[in-house]
């Protein structure tokens, strides 16, 4: 008897025409950005947001170069609904990172569909950052990584964009769009009469929000903007926090053994960002996790439909085997490597 | 179905039933409007929680709290927080990681704190007088999201910040924050 996959019995392969192009009707079920143009033979579905199924993405993990082949870049893209992800706060530094291990000249190489999606992220991401002002500098890096993808693109093949004419011509006009909205961004200032400014705040309330910084380029930053934020950086509880959130007690031991009479925190993290660098994992609020029993890819806040969930028996046997264990998570680096790029 | 209906009906008779006598307090602002809430969301100020411990005042006792440092339209604010978050579990006090991720904000909390600069800052003051931990952090993690990633300058336009530094000042803290960066 043939084996018939779920995928093959359901009606997933359909072409369905969406305002964005067309696109199949499994990938289409658990994205809302997507609004499908109604025609006359299709029957109406409903996208109500509390029967709409949670984004998520199964996948092919052990991965050989021929099974990375099957597990396309756009379609994940489109299932985990990156797009409504980057206005969540909460997910927009994973997006980013994300979207800067892709974008650039290597890009060329992905499929047409890949990059369309690719750059509408881009683009919602570029709108976001416009308006809430939020994280300029990895905006800026995206779109140092966009020029050089505009280039090569160019001169992908003989001196001309490889693939459809017709879609390059899409993307460089969005291209264009989204460095003109870059050039365009403004920091806006609150209303000089504004009470109380930030500087009014009591130093204890200024040190709580400086304590927050995990990244030391900020702390520089605030440093090097008036005298009463440099003098706040300059205490080494800060520095000695920083070091705490980054590396673990064993890394700061190795460190500190080497010269025991005075520490300089600041010196202390420099050193240490230089042995170990930064760990990526502790950068997000939130990452893409991989359930380990149904290998999907989904959100941690938003869950998942897990097999472990439905079937009663399965969960039995998870039982007897020693209890669930928590999905892993997949760091940006980790994500692209499902897939042949 | 029927059984998780018998698990929880009785329990809610015990809130409904706790919610009734559960006595109310009465939070007076620094201009003079009286808000009645309840003591448990009240409570979840630290600064309240002690001066009631202190004074032990009693049910029966109509006590009107002063609080002098925090207007109305702040209080208003911080109470509807307070309401929303009174049934959150303490948080766990061995991740002390946690209150570094500055984008680690509930979207509740940052539809909430889409407000004004001047509010931001008194809910700041507010959290900090009232000794509120919760709605400190995420205040102050919705301040340190506006510093993160943005170069000196931005940072002054965005807090409206004078340059107090000399140019042979500035040259040096710059020099110096180099220097960490390339070793």
């Amino acid at each position: 008897m043939p084996f018939i996959s779920k995928d093959w019995r359901s009606p997933g392969e359909t072409w369905v025409k969406t305002q964005e192009g067309w696109e199949k009707k499994k990938v289409l079920e658990n994205c809302k950005t997507y609004t499908k143009i109604s025609r006359g033979d299709s029957s109406e579905e409903e996208n109500d947001p509390d029967t709409a199924i949670q984004p998520h993405c199964h996948i092919t993990i052990k991965c050989t170069k021929e099974i990375a082949g099957f597990n396309e870049l756009d379609e994940a893209v489109k299932r985990l609904d990156f797009r409504s992800a980057v206005r969540d706060v909460r997910r927009f530094n994973y997006i980013c990172a994300l979207l800067e291990l892709l974008i650039g000249q290597q890009m060329t190489a992905l499929s047409g569909c890949s990059q369309k999606a690719l750059l509408a992220m881009l683009e919602e991401v570029a709108s976001h950052a416009t308006t809430s002002q939020y994280n300029p500098r990895g905006f800026r890096r995206l779109l140092g990584n966009l020029r050089a993808l505009r280039s090569a693109e160019r001169d992908a093949c003989w001196g001309g964009p490889l693939g459809s004419q017709f879609l390059w011509h899409q993307h460089a006009t969005k291209i264009e769009r989204i460095l003109n909205m870059a050039a365009e961004m403004q920091i806006c200032e609150p209303s000089p009469d504004t009470r109380p400014k930030l500087l009014q705040l009591p130093e204890e309330c200024i040190r709580e929000i400086i304590l927050r910084l995990s990244d030391h380029r900020d702390l520089t930053a605030s440093a090097e903007s008036c005298e009463q934020m440099a003098a706040i950086v300059s205490e080494q509880r800060i520095w000695k926090e920083l070091v705490k959130f980054h590396f673990n007690q064993q890394q700061v031991e190795l460190v500190l053994s080497k010269d025991n009479h005075t520490i300089d925190w600041k010196e202390v993290y420099h050193s240490l960002k230089k042995t170990f660098g930064i760990n990526e994992e502790r950068q997000y609020a939130e990452m893409l996790s991989l359930c380990r029993y149904c290998r999907c890819l989904f959100w941690r806040s938003l869950g998942h439909p897990c097999i472990a969930d439905q079937c009663p028996e399965f969960r039995a046997r998870i039982q007897e085997a020693g209890g669930a264990s928590a999905p892993c998570p997949v760091p940006p680096s980790a994500f692209l490597k499902f897939f042949s790029l | 179905m029927s059984t998780l209906n018998t698990v929880k009906s009785p329990a809610m008779n015990v809130n409904f039933f706790a919610f009734a006598i559960m006595p109310n307090i009465k939070l007076q602002s620094s201009d003079g409007e009286t808000f009645e809430i309840d003591v448990e969301i009240a409570k979840c100020s630290v600064t309240i929680k002690t001066m009631l411990e202190d004074l032990g005042m009693d049910e029966e006792e109509e006590e009107v709290v002063p609080l002098p440092n925090v207007n109305s339209a702040i209080l208003r604010k911080v109470i509807q927080w307070a309401t929303y978050h009174k049934d959150d579990p303490p948080p766990p006090e061995d991740d002390d990681n946690k209150e570094k991720r500055t984008d680690d904000i509930s979207s509740w909390d940052a539809d909430f704190l889409k407000v004004d600069q001047g509010t931001l800052f008194e809910l700041i003051l507010a959290a900090n007088y009232l000794d509120i931990k919760g709605l400190l952090d995420v205040t102050c993690k919705t301040v340190a999201n506006m510093i993160k990633g943005k170069a000196p300058e931005e940072i002054r336009k965005t807090f409206n910040i004078k340059n107090d530094f000399t140019p042979s000042e500035e040259e040096q803290v710059r020099k110096e924050n180099e220097w960490c960066e390339e070793k």
